[in-house]
This record gives structure tokens, C-alpha cells and sequence, in this order.
């Protein structure tokens, strides 16, 4: 027990001994485009710069808004609720790309037959009422419901898009997961899972994302083409966000990502650039 | 003059670390206040948790709390005294060292490569061996609980094989002599003289438990208001839960800052997993220096 903290001791020396000259916080969705930002800020400017996604999108701009970082990584809109809570900071959001939130399901699920859930069958997953993939036409196998934390932005973009808002879905305890890390690895080892999550995170081999069937039949699958032409509906735009207009070291870091080489780092990570002729649809301009 | 100045520095010191412990304490209250004065006694008997409606019942994790230090315990228990009676009955000098060292190496690991080799290894292994019992996903009480046994060793067998080398070795020589054999003497001296010392041992163990966060994180499923329909019954074992520290760790607590009852509920589960370990942190102490008075 000693030395754990004796450790921690030394760790803690460590990371306050070299302050970073710009803390960013956040989305895990976010996340990976800014962290190679700021590697080649770090390695060309000498910038230091701390990436952070303990909470989430929310968890970020709570962070923007006490003051502990300089940027917020965001994977939703600002809210009503964000402004009312930090009525001092003058919150400006910055549009980096645009990503697809899926369904995605493990491969016993995906290989049962399930392709494509509606926003009908996403409800009653969401509240319990359907608890086992038999009901969908899939295997024999009760629904491991992950449910990423309410607070992430993924949860509050998926919320919206099931009951117009995130303050109005139902009350429900499912099992929780947080970063889009954890999220794929829980689903990708767990029989009968699902989670909400970023399409491009899904890998195709343990992991898949189901399409969303419309009212009318038709499949749109989270593709490229489906989300340029506006027809997915769960496309969501992904933001970096500072107090005030961004200056000095941020004003770098976001510069950067916005520039043609930073947009090559948003499509190597699966979502796509601003550059792309993107109308996303859904509820979320 | 000596004299003064370093009784007058000693009470400089007790006062900083005392105030530390009141600022501390009375911060925890004052903040948690809001929820008590809403929820009541409800606060702590609540089965039911949610955040958005404004309820705040804290029992489920209570019991995931205990559920999963409880596993640790009676996994870690045996092993752990087990080992200690070996180091200290069985060996000496330089041998027991090198069965001591890597044991206490296992404290030095940072929790989170716990937590990391649970969700890799651990939580699949106990998802395949529950097959059986049908269980939703490997994120379990069970598995935190094996998880926590593996973490809380180092403390169990180092404090127990600290209270059997108290034992003084003329009581050994003594059973020698009167023709008990080693186990006898283990049986009938070592053990009921380390006794008290072995106790503190686990509810140090246990307090440890109680207290680990990011490692249980990974591996319980938090899945909110998980209550057993029967309290004492194993099955709840093999689903998720939520445990008091795991709730503190989630994404919530960042939800709640800047709302009062919210807040208030978060920071008072903080309270209630202080009240749990200092509890048994005094009980063990009480037990600690008896077991010391026989050495």
C-alpha cells in the first residue's frame, strides 16, 4: 500500500513538473483526430499539449467551463443546459468533421441475421421491452444493452434522435460503458451485446453497425455515401470547443486541424472532412 | 530548550493533519447536505437511483460495495494467511524474503493494469465459466470481486505474517518442548496468539476492498439499482452492479457538478464510503496494538 502511493507520489511530481501549455478535454469520439494534432504541434512547435477524456463530451465542457482546459472535445452540440450552467464563459463552438453514430452489435448477433433496427426497435432495446434478438429475427440470445454513459455525447445525440430530446427518454439502468474504447471491446466479447457508438469505430470483425431502417422500408446503412447525401440520420457534426475566440496555442491546434492537413487526419480516423459536401440530417444541424 | 521546540513542532504537525481530516470531513457534509435534507434517511435505505427524476437512493451500491470486498475477502483470506503462515512459520532470514518480496510487489502495481488485465482476461474467463448460469456479459459482481482478491492479497499476507512474527518464537520453542508438532503449535499457539492481528489483517484487506476504484470500474457493468430479490443469494453475484466507488468514478459526477442535489448525492456517496472505511480502519486499529502488546 506504501509504495502505490509513494508511486502515485512520484507520477503526480511528474505530471506537474512540466505543465502543459494547453489542456484539451473530452470526447473519446474526438479524441484520436486531436491527439495526432497535437503530436505534430508537440514534435513541430515544441507546444506541450494535454489531451484528456475522462468525461466525455460533457465532462469536457464542464472543463472549458471551470477553467481546467483551454479546449473542449465535443462529439454533440452545445446545449441550452451547458450555457445556463457556465453563464459566464462565452462558449464558441468549431465544427473539425462529421461522424455517423451507429448501432453496433457483436458478430453472433451481426452473422444471426440482424442487419438493420427501426427507431421503433431501437426504443423498446433502449427500455427493455424487446430482450432478446429472437424478437428481431436474430438469434436466441438475450440483449446485453451497453449503455454509454448519459453525460457522453454520443448517449445525448442518441437520446435525441429516439425521443426528440435527452431530457425526455425514459428512466432505464442498463449496463454502462464510457469510452468508445471500452465500448467496442465489451461489445466485441460479450454474446447478444450492442452499444451506441461511432460507425467508424465498429471493425468489421467483432464489431459491426447495423443499418436504420425507415418507416418506408428502405435500409440506410452508416456509409459515406448515405451520410453526404443527408439520408443517415444519425449523422452528427463533431466540434472543438474554447471560451471566447480561440488564441495563442489553441488558435494553433485548432488552425491545424481545420487546415487540409488536419482534414487528412479527420478521414484517416473514418469520419469525414468539412471539405466533404456533408448535409447531415437527423435533429442535429 | 530542545525539549520545547520539538513538542512545540509535534503539536504544529498533529494540528496541520488534524485540521486536514476536519476540512476534509466537514467539506463532505457540508456539500452533501442538500441531498440529505431531501432524501433523509431514504438516502442510505433508497433502492432506487435516478439522477434525472431526483431520486437518489444509495443502497444498491452499498450493497455492490460490500458484495464485491466481501468475494475479495474470502478469496484473498485463505491464500493470504495461508502464504503468511508459511513465511513466517516455515522460514527465515533470506527465504522468507524472497516468498515476501514478489507478494508485496503485487501493492506496487498501479491499479489501472489491474483494471486493464481484468476487462482482457478476467472478465472473459469468469463470462466462460458462468456459462451455466446464463449470465448477460462478463462485467459482474463476481468479477470484481476476483479481481479486488488479487489486489488486496499483498495487504492481507504481509499484515498477517507481520502479526505471526509477533508471536514471541519462546512460545514455539515452549510447544516444542512439550511434544506438540509444528502443526499442533501452529494451531494451538501461533494462530490464537496472532489472532487479533490477523483480524486487523482482513479488515484492512477489506477496507482496501471497499475503497479501489478504477480497476472495479472496468469490470462491474455499473448498471445502476441492481437490487437482489433475495439478499443473501449468489445469483445477484453473476450480474452487473454498481459499486459506491465505481459511481464516483463514471461520467456522472461531471453531469452533477454545478447542481446542488445532484452534487449533493455524488459527494455524499463520497461520505458514506469514508464513514464505511474509517469505520473499519478504527476497528482494525483497536485490534492492531493488541496483537503488537503479545510480540
Amino acid at each position: 500500500m506504501r509504495r502505490s502511493s509513494v508511486g502515485a507520489l512520484v507520477l503526480f511530481l511528474c505530471a506537474t513538473t512540466a505543465p502543459a501549455a494547453l489542456r484539451v478535454n473530452g470526447s473519446t469520439t474526438v479524441n484520436p483526430v486531436i491527439s495526432q494534432a497535437a503530436e505534430i504541434l508537440r514534435r513541430e512547435a515544441s507546444i506541450e499539449i494535454q489531451v484528456d477524456t475522462v468525461g466525455g463530451s460533457s465532462g469536457g465542457i464542464a472543463a472549458l467551463g471551470d477553467g481546467r482546459a483551454e479546449i473542449a472535445m465535443s462529439s454533440r452540440p452545445l446545449s441550452r443546459r451547458d450555457r445556463e450552467r457556465f453563464p459566464e464563459v462565452d462558449f464558441r463552438a468549431v465544427r473539425i468533421g462529421t461522424d455517423a453514430l451507429a448501432l453496433v452489435v457483436s458478430g453472433d448477433v451481426w452473422n444471426g441475421g440482424v442487419r438493420c433496427l427501426s427507431r421503433g426497435q431501437a426504443r423498446g432495446l433502449y427500455e427493455g421491452r424487446i430482450r432478446n434478438w429472437r424478437e428481431l429475427g436474430g438469434p436466441d440470445q438475450r440483449i446485453a444493452f451497453f449503455n454509454k454513459e448519459p453525460g457522453r455525447g454520443t448517449w445525448e445525440v442518441f437520446a435525441g434522435w429516439l425521443y426528440g430530446d435527452a431530457d425526455s427518454a425514459p428512466l432505464v439502468s442498463l449496463l454502462e460503458v464510457g469510452s468508445n474504447e471500452e465500448a467496442r471491446s465489451k461489445v466485441g466479447s460479450t454474446r447478444g451485446a450492442i452499444t451506441q457508438l461511432s460507425a467508424a469505430w465498429a471493425d468489421g470483425e467483432t464489431t459491426f453497425p447495423l443499418s436504420i431502417c425507415e418507416d418506408d422500408g428502405d435500409e440506410v446503412a452508416p456509409t459515406r455515401a448515405s451520410i453526404l447525401a443527408g439520408d443517415y440520420p444519425l449523422a452528427r457534426a463533431l466540434y472543438v470547443v474554447t471560451d471566447g475566440p480561440a488564441e495563442g496555442a489553441a488558435r494553433r491546434l485548432i488552425d491545424l486541424v481545420l487546415s487540409e492537413r488536419g482534414q487528412v487526419i479527420v478521414e484517416r480516423h473514418g469520419y469525414m472532412a468539412l471539405t466533404a459536401p456533408v448535409q447531415a440530417g437527423g435533429a442535429h444541424p | 530548550m530542545i525539549r520545547s521546540w520539538t513538542r512545540w513542532a509535534s503539536y504544529a504537525a498533529t494540528a496541520v493533519v488534524l485540521c486536514f481530516v476536519l476540512s476534509l470531513v466537514s467539506s463532505l457534509v457540508v456539500e452533501s447536505l442538500p441531498v440529505l435534507r431531501q432524501e433523509g434517511l431514504s438516502y442510505l435505505s433508497g433502492k432506487t437511483w435516478h439522477s434525472r427524476a431526483g431520486i437518489f437512493g444509495a443502497l444498491p451500491m452499498i450493497y455492490g460495495s460490500i458484495v464485491v470486498s466481501v468475494i475479495a475477502l474470502a478469496l484473498a483470506a485463505p491464500l493470504g494467511v495461508g502464504a503468511a503462515l508459511f513465511s513466517a512459520e516455515y522460514l527465515s532470514g533470506r527465504r522468507r524474503w524472497i516468498v515476501k518480496a514478489p507478494i508485496e510487489l503485487l501493492a506496487g502495481i498501479p491499479s489501472v493494469v489491474y483494471g486493464l488485465l481484468g476487462v482482457l482476461l478476467l472478465r472473459n474467463w469468469i463470462y466462460e465459466l458462468l456459462e451455466p448460469f446464463d449470465p448477460l456479459s462478463g462485467d459482474t459482481l463476481l468479477t470484481a470481486g476476483v479481481l479486488l482478491a488479487v489486489m488486496v492479497l499483498p495487504t492481507v499476507m504481509t499484515l498477517s505474517d507481520d502479526a505471526l512474527r509477533g508471536v514471541p518464537a519462546s512460545q514455539r520453542r515452549a510447544a516444542r518442548g512439550l511434544g506438540l508438532t509444528r502443526a499442533e503449535g501452529i494451531l494451538r499457539v501461533s494462530l490464537p496468539q496472532a489472532a487479533p492481528g490477523l483480524a486487523a489483517a482482513l479488515l484492512l484487506g477489506f477496507g482496501r476492498a471497499l475503497g479501489e476504484t478504477i480497476a472495479v470500474f472496468l469490470v462491474v457493468g455499473r448498471q445502476d439499482n441492481q437490487w437482489p430479490e433475495t439478499l443473501l443469494s449468489p445469483r445477484a453475484w453473476f450480474e452487473a452492479g454498481q459499486t459506491l466507488t465505481s459511481k464516483l468514478g463514471g461520467s456522472e459526477t461531471f453531469v452533477a457538478y454545478g447542481d446542488p442535489l445532484h452534487w449533493g448525492a455524488i459527494v455524499g456517496l463520497g461520505l458514506i464510503l469514508l464513514t464505511l472505511v474509517a469505520g473499519l480502519t478504527l476497528l482494525a486499529g483497536r485490534w492492531l496494538p493488541d496483537g503488537r502488546r503479545h510480540a
